[in-house]
Formats: structure tokens, C-alpha cells, sequence
């Protein structure tokens, strides 16, 4: 399948979700992370992440501090705040409906809608 | 909340600008390494491997780009960036940029300097808290009263809940010593509570008065105001707790009042506690009252409650009303109310014209750069960012303007305040002060001159094409033609706006002249009045009075440079008795005359010491009584034209009057002509309740508080209620129209002079844009002559087409000051001649050196310049 492009909200809860469910990672880790579950589906220029990150930073669902990364050199750590679990709850919850109702519609018969 | 939270966070990162960015730098760094190392143990060689972790992570400046607008407010960023380089370009140019400053720091000054004088005078001549609420009050009828009140009634009125307060004050003239020197200066005897009616006055020394002070015993106190402290004392630190000597008493100096405040007249310099609310029979004691209306009920309530309250308190009161005058209109002016509005009018067109004179600057300045700009452009800034780029310029002149210009108004006030001190401050009781309202004037006109000269130019001097960029060739300095239409036509403008308020100065200044200069029919230089009273119970005895009369004589006699004495009823110029109504002349049929008429009572001296000549008939001799009469040639012409009036009679109501002479008239020049009356004398037949002693001096005239002081050494009972020069008499009349008339002058001298620098500039520029052409023309043949007349024209073509609009503008302007005017018109020659004469001269003075540059151009430099 051809690599599809993602949109920038979609990232950001690609984002909170792989720090989720990994806990605290570096930005390489994420963007790699995100290649893995998506199956290589979707192509993602990695430095489109950075930009994402400053968002959700500046909104303050997530934070980081500086470590020390498996070079042994210094890197960013990024984790989920309280407040970005809270808005990974809700944003899930809305995709979930999103989806639900799409599906009734495409699953809904001509019958159905006299 | 979390846009806030987001909003908070971008504004400071603005400050860890550089941590930030070097935070990313490592982290894609970072990232990048970790790229390539993974591509590596994917078997990948290393070169390759680091390439495809480049590509894979994507373009890292663009990335840096968007991480950079998310990261901080791009606004405030830019705007910091362009105001940095806005003030390094104009440092560079520090010639032009003074220039501009300095030119726009003279319009907000100007400005600001008119509108403190204009607060004083017209909008707010009572700088107190809710000055609305404070005013005169007395009690009496529609056809007038005394303005004084008795104690009785003061105190019924402090009662009252009608109003928050009520004080009294009484002015008068105080004979101040010091150091041997005798000063006559302003007092006001006032209640002690009459500062907390004011509210905020606070002394700069010592104490207020106690609401005790001012009763038998006590009612030596004294407050100073800091300006006669300083003036007379010296700034004497250990005064407070003194005595000084005021009229021959000894009183305590209990505290300075600051010397912006001024209360009853504007030259009240002294206070002191008298308590008016004790008994007193002596009527001539009593204050006038101030009040403070309460906000808690409506006036007409209020007043009611005091006409009761005065009624029951005194039973004179019985058929009298309270009558109000509000302070601010006890103060207001109304020559200056009509005037200063106009001075406004005109300080905003100077405003105007030097606005014009920076915007063409400016214009200048942006469209030699225009490389510049279209170089920006090609980079990719915006048409916008440009004109912002351009305009933050123009804002940072604006600011330093504001700046310069706000000490410029506090020096133009201080002159002010110097040269013409009772023109300026008669009217107001508000010092003329920056006060916050000024700053914000300033800081408003600084404001509106930014985006009138700013904006224009930013516009039109950014109006570029990339391709300029491209043009090597391209000779910075050339002239758009909009720049160019613009340029001429601002200049147009100055030039009318000059014209026009030139007119207005030429009709002012002259008028003044006319004012001054009109005959006077009497020789009023080196002449002293003292009106003295001769009211106090002791002198109804007649033989006292006139041995109080000789005394007074010889007292003045020692004066030094006493030439001649003479007494009278009334003093000229506007000072007699005054009768208005219908007057009737003898002739048969002929209809009564309206007319208010001035009345003299003076005997041959008095003749003689004003040089008054006689004119028909004969003076005054001993056996002539009240009746027989010396007329004024206006009184004779009105009653008897193309008659001899000598031998002839006239009368008003029940009076009869018998003229046995004709007099020069006195003539009292002023431009309101209800100043001037017509007068006619009656023998002078010695001094009843009051008298006015008129002293001719040699030379200089003694001090008016010398005089006091004799007339007080000569009977210690006798009053004086004014003593002056006849000279300042007559200026009182010419204070304010000098006043104006040198503050039309500056403004038109200011316009003028700017209009020329302007013109100068642009011709200058013009000259230098044109060296080519000039160059080849003489190379062709043309004279030096010829070219220096192609500039000129050019000068005067931009200068004519000025004046015509002007012209008009000059016209509507002179009908509009008609009431201003005196002895001059509208189609009166010289003033239109001197106006075109001025601007012709200005434009040849200003478009000579320019000529003269034009000409010295050499063409084989010019040719070796390609």
C-alpha cells in the first residue's frame, strides 16, 4: 500500500497514545514507535514530529527534561502529564464515536433509510 | 484556558529565544544520529545510511522555520527586530534623523505649550475638585445687591444642608515690607475652613489654618504663597513661626502655600484666618461667601433652603433672593474665550505644516532606498511587513519627538509665564503648569503626527518592483512621480497654511499697533490715581475731611518727582460715574439720545495736569455750580450736530445741565467699543465719601506702594482702594490683544520659517536629481542665469499655486477674526502686500542656494560619472 501522509491532529494523538502506552521516550523513539504500530503504512517525515511536540508541550499535556540516550549522549525525554492522559481519554473517546458513527452509515442498507 | 496558558508560555519564550533554539539543534541532532545508526545496523554504508536519515527526517531548515513561528508570538518578535533596526538605520543618518526630530519635537511642543493655555483659560479656569459644585453666592435682587454677606447669614448658611461648605474671602492690595522695601502685594482675609472646600491643598511648609484661628486674639495668622516667599523672603527657611510687617502689623507666618494655588484673583499671594462668622456690625468687613453645593439634592432645593435660612438670620434678607455665580464663570474671560479657540485653530495648522515638512523628509528618505526595500521584497517579505518596516521608522522619529517635544512646551510655558504674566494669568486661577492632561496631549499629538507623516511615505516610498533588486544600474535618488506629486503638493499645503495664518498675524500685530498707538486725547504717561475713601465715620465732619485732604497733599508732595497734583471725581479713562439712559438736548424736536455716558467731577487743575485743551467756550470758575458743565466733543457732537453747544442745556431724567464749554474728548482705545464713552465734566467741589487724587510726575512715577504708604501715613483711617499708573489702566485694554497678537506672530513665523526650510529641502533634492540635465544644458550653451531661473521658477510655481489656495483660506480666516480686528479690514492693501511681499522674499531666499548649486555643476564630471 502506498504511504499515506497524516494530518497533524491525528499525530498528536499518535503522540500521546505511544507515550501512553511506552511512557517516557526521546523523539526518535516516538517517530520510530509510530512507524512500527502504523505497519509502515503511513510516512511520516520524522522532523514534522518536533513541531508537534512544542504544541502539546505549550498546551501541557505532556513535558520533558533532558537524559542521556542509548549513545550516551544527551537527548529530550518527553512524558505524559495528568492533564494529557485526561485529553488522551477524551480525544480516544471521540474517535471511538467518530468511527461508530461512520460505520452505521456505510453498514446502513437502502431499506433503512425509507 | 489553555490558549491563555499557551499565550503565557509563547510571550516568555520570547526571552529563552537562544536556549531554545539550541534545544532543538541537539535534539535533531540527536535524532538524526540516532537515524543513521539505525540505517547502519540495517546494513547500510555509513554515508549513505546518514543521507537517508536526512531525507528521511526532512528538510531540518524548514522544520527550524515552523518551530520558530510556533515557538514565540511572530508579532512582538518581528516588531522588536524591525524597531532594533529601525534605530540603527536612523542613527546612521543622525542628520536627517535630528532634523525630523527636532521639527516634529517643535509641533508637539507647540502644541502641547496651546493647549495648557488653553486649559487655563477657557476649559478649566478653577483647577479645584468638582469645580461645578463651588460658587459665589449673596443674597439680592434682580436688579443687583451687595455681593457681601453678613456674618449672621454665614453662619445660617454652614448650617444648611443644601451645601458641603461655605467659607468666605475678602481681597484687597497688602503693603508687604522687607528688608527695608515696601512691595504692595495680594491678600485675601479668608474663613479658616475655606481650604477643606477646596479639598487637596496641602502647604509645602508648615500647617493650614486651625478652624480656631482667625478670632480675637488669633486672628494674626498669616499663610504665604511659596512665589511671594521666595520673591520677597528670599526662600527664608526658618520664616514659618515668624512675624512679618503687613500694612503695619506684625502677623504670624503659620505655613507656605504651594504656588500653584491662587484663590479669590489670580495674585492673591497671602492668606489670612479672619473667623467671619463672629458678629460684627462694621458692613464694609463682610466677605464675599463661597459655597460648595452638596451633590445630594437638586440646586433649586438647595437654594431654597438658603433663602430660608438667610431670611430667618436676618430680616433684611426679607425681600432679597440668593444669587449664584459659579466660580469658573466669575473667572472665565470672555475675549479669551472668543480668542484662544482661534489660537488653537492656529497652532494646529502650524502643527499641520511642520507635520508636512517631516513627511516630505521622510518621503525622501524612503525612496533613496528603494533598493533596499525591493531587495526585502525579493526576499520574500510581504508588502506589508515592508510598510510596517517603514512606518516603525517613522514611529521611532514619533517617539523622540514626543520627548524633545514635551520639554519644549515646559520651556514655552516658562517663557511664557515670564513675558507676559497678567495677559496670560489675569483670567484663570489655574497656574500654568504640564500637567498630566498636557502629557497626554503630547503623547496624543505625537500619536496623530506618527500616522499623518508616517504612513503616506511608508506607502509610497515602499511601492517597489522586485526587479529593482535585479537593476545594477540603478542610481539610488530617483524620484517616483508619485513621490514627486506627493512632495509638491505638501509643499503647496505648507506654503497655503502659511499664507493664511500669516494674514491672521499681519490683521493681529496690526491691530495692536492701532490699539496702542491711538491718540488718547489726554498725555497719560507719568501719571499716578490713588482712590482713596473717606467713609469712615470720622470724616463726616467736613472740617476733618479736608484737613485729611491737605494732609494727603503734602504727604505726596515729599514724594520724589512729584510735579503736580490734582483731585477729581473719577479718574480717566473709564473710571467716572456712569448714567445710561436717554438724553435729552435742548434743541426743539430734536429726539432723546441713548447713551451711556461717563461723568467726571474736576476743577481747572485737573485740566492741566492731563493737558485736556479747551476746546469752545470757557472752564470752570469758582461761582459755577453743580449744574454748569465742560462736555466732551463726543457728547457735543451727538446732542448738537453742526451746533455750538456753548450756552446750551441738555438733561437725563430730572437733571438739568447747562454747558459753558467743550473739551477735547479722552479717548480710551479698545476692542470692545463699549469701553469708549463719551464724558462731560462737572466742577469739582471738594471730596465727600470718596476722592481721586491724580499725581503728575517728573520722569519715572514713585512706586504705587510708596504712594499707599504715604496716603496712610497721612490719616491712618482713610482707605485706599486702588492706586495705579494711568499707563497701566490703558494696558489693561492692550494686555490680551498683545497677547494674542505675539502668539499669532510666533505661530506665523514658525509656519513660514518651516514652509521655507521645507521649500529649501525639496528644491535642494530636485537640484540634485537633475544634475545631468543641468550638466548637459550648460554643456549645450545654457547661462548660468538661465538655469538658476529654471530652479526659481520652479520654486515660485510651487509657491504661487500655495498662496492662491491660501489666499482663500487667509480671506475666510480674517472675516472669521473680524471681532479681533482694529482700524484694519479685509481690503486693506498693506496687509495683503505685506503678506505676498513676506512669501515672495521667503521663496527667493530659500530657492537662491539651490539656483546657485544648479549652476556649478561642471559636465565633464558629470559625463565621467556613468
Amino acid at each position: 500500500m502506498a504511504k499515506k501522509d497524516v494530518q497533524q491532529g491525528t499525530l498528536a494523538l499518535m503522540v500521546l497514545k505511544t507515550l501512553d502506552v511506552l511512557g517516557t521516550l526521546h523523539g526518535y523513539g516516538i517517530a520510530r514507535r509510530i512507524e512500527q504500530i502504523s505497519g509502515e503504512v503511513l510516512s511520516v517525515n520524522q522532523g514534522t514530529l518536533y513541531p508537534v511536540l512544542l504544541k502539546l508541550e505549550q498546551e501541557g499535556a505532556i513535558e520533558s527534561e533532558w537524559g542521556n540516550s542509548e549513545n550516551n549522549r544527551r537527548a529530550r525525554f518527553y512524558r505524559l502529564t495528568r492533564a494529557g492522559r485526561k485529553q488522551l481519554q477524551v480525544e480516544t473517546k471521540d474517535w471511538e464515536q467518530t468511527t461508530a458513527l461512520i460505520e452505521r452509515f456505510f453498514g446502513a442498507k437502502a431499506e433503512d433509510l425509507k | 484556558m489553555k490558549s491563555l496558558r499557551q499565550f503565557v508560555l509563547r510571550l516568555s519564550s520570547l526571552l529563552t529565544r537562544r536556549r531554545d533554539e539550541r534545544r532543538l539543534k541537539v535534539e535533531v541532532e540527536e535524532h538524526l544520529a540516532l537515524l543513521t545508526a539505525a540505517n547502519i545496523d540495517a546494513g547500510i554504508p555509513p554515508d549513505e545510511a546518514r543521507r537517508q536519515a536526512v531525507l528521511k527526517f526532512g528538510a531540518v531548515e524548514a522544520l527550524k522555520e515552523q518551530y520558530r513561528d510556533d515557538r514565540g508570538l511572530l508579532f512582538l518578535e518581528q516588531f522588536v527586530q524591525d524597531t532594533r533596526y529601525a534605530v540603527r538605520t536612523l542613527r546612521r543618518s543622525s542628520g536627517f534623523s535630528t532634523v525630523a526630530v527636532l521639527t516634529l519635537a517643535l509641533a508637539i511642543g507647540v502644541t502641547t505649550a496651546m493647549f495648557t493655555v488653553l486649559d487655563a483659560l477657557v476649559l478649566r479656569p478653577v483647577p479645584f475638585r468638582a469645580p461645578d459644585e463651588l460658587s459665589l453666592i449673596y443674597m439680592g435682587s434682580r436688579t443687583g445687591g451687595r455681593t457681601t454677606v453678613a456674618p449672621s447669614v454665614l453662619r445660617a448658611w454652614r448650617e444648611s444642608p443644601g451645601f458641603v461648605g461655605a467659607e468666605g474671602a475678602s481681597p484687597d492690595i497688602a503693603l508687604v515690607e522687607a528688608d527695608g522695601t515696601v512691595v504692595t502685594r495680594g491678600i485675601a482675609r479668608v474663613s479658616p475652613g475655606i481650604f477643606d472646600l477646596f479639598g487637596g491643598v496641602r502647604p509645602v511648609r508648615g500647617r493650614l489654618f486651625d478652624l480656631t484661628e482667625g478670632r480675637a486674639g488669633t486672628d494674626d495668622r498669616v499663610l504665604l504663597s511659596e512665589d511671594l516667599w521666595r520673591a520677597v523672603y528670599h526662600g527664608d527657611q526658618s520664616i514659618v513661626g515668624r512675624r512679618i510687617t503687613v500694612d503695619g502689623q506684625a502677623l504670624l507666618v503659620v505655613g507656605i502655600l504651594p504656588s500653584d494655588f491662587r484663590f479669590p484673583k489670580w495674585n492673591t499671594e497671602m492668606w489670612r484666618a479672619v473667623d467671619f462668622a463672629m458678629p460684627t456690625t462694621n458692613a464694609s468687613a463682610f466677605p464675599i461667601v463661597y459655597v460648595r453645593f452638596s451633590g445630594k439634592m437638586p440646586r433649586v432645593d438647595a437654594l431654597r433652603l438658603a433663602q430660608d435660612a438667610a431670611r430667618a438670620a436676618d430680616a433684611r434678607n426679607a425681600k432679597l433672593e440668593p444669587r449664584v455665580r459659579p466660580l469658573a464663570a466669575e473667572v472665565l474671560d470672555p475675549y479669551y474665550q472668543r480668542a484662544v479657540p482661534f489660537l488653537a485653530g492656529g497652532v494646529m495648522l502650524v502643527f499641520l505644516v511642520l507635520c508636512a515638512n517631516v513627511s516630505s523628509l521622510l518621503l525622501a528618505r524612503l525612496t533613496e532606498r528603494r533598493r533596499e526595500f525591493s531587495m526585502r521584497s525579493a526576499l520574500g517579505a510581504s508588502r506589508a511587513r515592508v510598510i510596517r518596516q517603514a512606518f516603525i521608522e517613522s514611529s521611532v522619529i514619533g517617539a523622540l519627538g514626543i520627548l524633545v517635544g514635551i520639554g519644549l512646551a515646559w520651556a514655552l510655558i516658562a517663557t511664557a509665564r515670564g513675558l507676559l504674566p497678567e495677559a496670560l494669568l489675569l483670567r484663570t486661577l489655574n497656574p500654568l503648569n504640564i500637567d498630566v492632561r498636557a502629557l497626554a496631549i503630547a503623547s496624543a499629538s505625537g500619536a496623530v503626527a506618527v500616522v499623518v507623516t508616517g504612513l503616506l511615505p511608508a506607502w509610497i516610498g515602499t511601492r517597489v518592483d522586485p526587479i529593482h533588486s535585479l537593476r545594477l544600474s540603478e542610481r539610488g535618488g530617483t524620484e517616483t512621480r508619485g513621490a514627486q506629486a506627493v512632495t509638491r503638493g505638501l509643499l503647496m499645503a505648507e506654503i497655503a497654511l502659511a499664507c493664511t495664518l500669516l494674514v491672521g498675524a499681519t490683521l493681529l500685530v496690526r491691530s495692536f499697533v492701532n490699539l496702542a498707538s491711538t491718540g488718547r486725547g489726554l498725555n497719560s504717561s507719568g501719571v499716578v490715581v490713588a482712590w482713596i475713601g473717606f467713609d469712615r465715620p470720622v470724616f463726616k465732619d467736613p472740617a476733618a475731611r479736608l484737613s485729611a485732604v491737605r494732609s494727603v497733599e503734602d504727604h505726596i508732595r515729599q514724594l520724589p518727582s512729584v510735579e503736580r497734583i490734582a483731585w477729581s471725581g473719577g479718574r480717566p479713562p473709564s473710571g467716572g460715574r456712569i448714567s445710561w439712559g436717554d438724553w435729552k438736548s435742548d434743541v426743539p424736536g430734536a429726539p432723546p439720545v441713548n447713551m451711556f455716558v461717563e461723568i467726571y467731577e474736576a476743577g481747572p487743575e485737573f485740566f492741566e495736569l492731563y493737558g485736556i485743551p479747551l476746546v469752545l467756550g470757557r472752564s470752570f470758575q469758582p461761582e459755577d455750580t453743580a449744574q454748569n458743565v465742560l462736555v466732551g466733543e463726543r457728547v457735543a457732537r451727538t446732542l448738537w450736530p453742526d451746533m455750538n453747544p456753548v450756552g446750551r442745556s441738555f438733561s437725563f431724567e430730572k437733571e438739568h445741565f447747562n454747558v459753558v464749554g467743550v473739551v477735547r474728548e479722552i479717548h480710551h482705545p479698545s476692542l470692545d467699543p463699549t469701553v469708549d464713552r463719551p464724558e462731560f465734566y462737572m466742577p469739582f467741589t471738594g471730596v465727600r465719601g470718596q476722592g481721586w487724587i491724580n499725581i503728575r510726575c517728573q520722569g519715572t512715577c514713585p512706586n504705587t506702594a510708596l504712594v499707599r504708604q504715604q496716603i496712610r501715613a497721612a490719616h491712618p483711617q482713610l482707605t485706599v482702594n486702588d492706586a495705579d499708573t494711568l499707563e497701566d489702566m490703558y494696558f489693561e485694554q492692550l494686555a490680551q490683544p498683545r497677547a494674542v497678537a505675539v502668539l499669532g506672530f510666533t505661530f506665523a513665523a514658525i509656519a513660514v520659517l518651516a514652509a521655507a526650510a521645507g521649500l529649501f529641502s525639496v528644491l535642494t533634492y530636485a537640484v540634485g536629481r537633475r544634475k545631468r540635465e543641468f550638466g548637459i544644458r550648460s554643456a549645450l550653451g545654457a547661462s548660468p542665469a538661465q538655469i538658476q531661473r529654471l530652479v526659481m521658477r520652479d520654486g515660485l510655481l510651487v509657491a504661487v499655486t500655495g498662496v492662491a489656495i491660501g489666499s482663500v483660506a487667509a480671506w475666510l480666516l480674517a472675516r472669521a477674526i473680524a471681532s479681533f480686528q482694529y482700524g484694519v479690514s479685509l481690503n486693506d492693501h498693506s496687509t495683503w502686500l505685506i503678506v505676498f511681499g513676506v512669501i515672495t522674499v521667503t521663496t527667493i531666499a530659500a530657492s537662491w542656494r539651490p539656483a546657485r548649486s544648479a549652476t556649478r555643476v561642471s559636465p565633464v564630471l558629470l559625463l565621467k560619472d556613468e
